[in-house]
């Protein structure tokens, strides 16, 4: 199996945007990781250390990897809501811990996979407070807030909720309406954990919808974690593999998804073709012993 | 749950969050204080009409002349310092007992409920619990050891009992944040830090009762941890007036900090708070609200837990509404609580702190009955 390692960058893409005149850029690189730590306190080892790993620029990427494998923290860690050990996150070229809070939740959003609210807010309200960063300490809304929510409000097609509470929303509802204050935030990246986990199947396609026309419309970057690999292969434009913390393998679905890495990364015998699509069959979980 | 509401969608347990359900609250907590008060000036050990009491309270004496007014709410030597001294002896007996007794003991109340209530609904929303109260931080706890030190050690210093309530309880407040912090804080490790500080405070203050002199200073002491306003006169008012008038503001103007609070930590990072700064801040003006309280009054308990509830219930979960709902019923509670304690059991008086619990523990009970969703917000 050829392995595509992250540093040799998306070399399969022709038109990706590309900033040669800067030499510090990694070609087309929204976010560029190098030699990271993360971990938690109380934990002697890191729950993710890996060497390089880049986010392409108005490309649609999923984190994959069986549980535990450090999706979700190394997501945290993209977001600052993890401190690295050691290493370094830049976004466009600029390390994160050097953006003010508020600058940066005006260039990067993430939606983490569980979110909580009172139950008595209602989806307007809630997808306002998206605009947080966008206003000073006093501020109240502009213009520009209240358009901002309707745009985010209408991308994700929760229009029908505005007035509804929360607390009477469906859990596929809720997470649209969590999308769309997401949006409202107007960030060039956003990281989404999970965002289909837990959905039944319609939310699932509406939520993957959201994300696909966000970035084909307003050439976003997104980075999102998947749980379901097949969702990730027919889905995403690149795919990060993960496995105990490290990156595993990297690159368009085509090149990465293949009965080898089913085996190794997720411990699963599997078939995999390709057709039109990606067409994954699960066949058994392999013992410990063979992973 | 007993109405009925079990058919898989959840209950609507809160009323609509109108504005006029804020307008409704600011003029029943209005109608409240202005029929408490009258009662509280017309009643007492000296006797008049409400005729008397009406004319005393509307005396031209008063309202025609400005300084007069102003003599009386600063006090003489500052009235003097400012130059607005004008000389109160031409007041009708009924008047002075009025505007010297009785009324700075009503704005007392006003000033106490509304900062209680206000730091009440700003450390529910901060630790996401609807069962904080301002003392949730270990402030009770700390304001009443200062306050039994003072007693102990310094037995004829009563005009620093104010000061020492208030700095106790801020330096409490300081301490369960240190212990709290460990990278961070969390509103469930803060909660914690404020359980052990408050237990071991209140076990070294229980313990001082014993090397209390007399059976004065102890009612003094019990008056302080129940929260009293016997005797509280206009200098009460002028201390906790400066504070108010800064802190309240600042709370409803930072409400919209409280409502990203309360999407989480993680959110409201993602949308770029500096969440321990903000919290900081925000649990700081908290504390400057309940200290401000408890200078004038001591511990008064429960008006800090039940009205943000209360008021929650009425106007919705937004924090800006219910922090301007707190300023109208925080109010309402104290002064009504405050009539009881003074004319139930005349001529004694029993503290305000025990009225509020027993007014407002039947009405928790109540509301606990009645929403099941009853302790998250």
């Amino acid at each position: 199996m050829s392995r595509t390692t992250p540093a040799d960058g998306p070399t399969h893409d022709a038109d990706e945007p590309r900033d040669a005149d800067d030499p510090n850029e990694v070609d087309g690189a929204k976010i560029h990781v190098a030699d990271l730590e993360l971990g938690y306190p109380g934990l002697d080892d890191p729950v993710v250390d890996t060497e390089t790993l880049v986010i392409p620029e108005g490309e649609v990427t999923a984190l994959v990897g069986p549980n535990g494998s450090g999706k979700s923290t190394l997501l945290k860690g993209l977001a600052r809501h993890l401190e690295p050990d050691a290493g370094e996150v830049l976004l466009d070229g600029r390390e994160i811990t050097t953006y003010d809070s508020k600058e940066f939740a005006r260039e990067l959003g993430m939606l983490a996979q569980q979110n909580t609210a009172p139950d008595g807010l209602t989806v307007e309200e809630l997808v306002h407070h998206g605009r947080y960063p966008h206003k000073g300490f006093l501020d109240g809304r502009t213009e520009a807030d209240e358009a901002a929510v309707e745009r985010a409000i209408d991308l994700a097609g929760v229009d029908h909720l505005r007035e509804a509470e929360l607390g009477q929303l469906s859990g596929g509802q809720r997470q649209l309406v969590w999308i769309a204050m997401a949006l409202a935030q107007e960030t060039d990246t956003l990281l989404l954990d999970e965002p289909t986990t837990y959905l039944d199947l319609r939310h699932q396609l509406r939520v993957m919808d959201v994300i696909r026309t966000l970035n084909e419309e307003r050439g976003v970057t997104v980075c999102v974690v998947l749980h379901d690999i097949t969702q990730a292969a027919r889905f995403a434009d690149y795919l990060v593999a993960l496995k105990d913390g490290a990156v595993h393998d990297w690159g368009r679905p085509a090149d990465v998804v293949s009965e080898e890495l089913l085996a190794e990364v997720f411990g699963v015998d599997a078939a995999v073709e390709y057709g039109t699509e990606p067409v994954i069959t699960p066949r058994r979980a392999l013992d410990d012993a063979d992973v | 749950m007993s109405d009925g509401h079990t058919d898989g969608t959840r209950t609507r347990s809160r009323l609509p969050a109108t504005p006029s359900g804020l307008t409704g609250v600011a003029v029943a907590s209005l109608v409240v204080v202005a029929l408490a008060g009258f009662v509280q000036i017309r009643y007492g050990s000296y006797d008049m009409s409400w005729a008397t009491a009406w004319d005393a309270l509307t005396a031209p004496a008063v309202w025609g002349h400005p300084r007069v007014l102003l003599t009386l709410l600063l006090g003489e030597p500052l009235a003097r310092a400012l130059g607005l001294y004008a000389n109160t002896d031409g007041l009708a007996t009924p008047a002075v007992v009025v505007w010297t007794l009785r009324m700075p003991r009503v704005v007392a109340a006003v000033l106490v409920g509304a900062n209680l209530a206000v730091s009440g609904a700003v450390f529910q929303a901060l630790t996401r619990n609807e069962l904080a109260s301002p003392y949730v931080l270990g402030v009770s706890g700390g304001a009443g050891l200062a306050v039994l030190l003072t007693l102990v050690f310094f037995a004829s210093a009563s005009l620093l009992l104010p000061f020492a309530a208030a700095v106790g309880g801020t330096l409490a407040f300081l301490l369960v944040y240190a212990i709290a912090w460990k990278r961070g804080t969390s509103p469930v490790r803060l909660v914690l830090a404020g359980v052990v500080v408050a237990t071991v405070f209140q076990s070294l203050q229980t313990g001082l009762f014993f090397f209390l002199g007399d059976s004065a200073a102890v009612k003094t002491a019990l008056a302080w941890i129940t929260g009293s306003l016997t005797g509280v006169e206009w200098a009460g008012v002028r201390l906790a007036l400066v504070p108010t008038l800064l802190v309240l503001p600042a709370c409803a103007l930072a409400a919209r900090h409280l409502d990203v609070l309360l999407l989480g930590e993680d959110t409201a990072r993602s949308l770029g708070m500096a969440v321990e700064r903000v919290r900081f801040a925000l649990a700081a003006l908290a504390i400057l609200a309940a200290a401000t309280g408890v200078a004038v009054a001591g511990l008064v308990g429960f008006v800090g837990l039940v009205v943000p509830h209360a008021v929650r219930t009425l106007v919705g979960s937004d924090s800006r509404r219910v922090v301007l709902g707190c300023v109208f019923a925080g109010p309402a509670l104290v002064v009504v609580a405050d009539v009881g304690a003074r004319l139930a059991l005349a001529p004694l008086q029993v503290p305000v702190g025990v009225l509020t619990g027993v007014i407002g523990g039947p009405y928790f009970l109540y509301l606990m009955r009645k929403h099941d969703d009853f302790s998250t917000l």
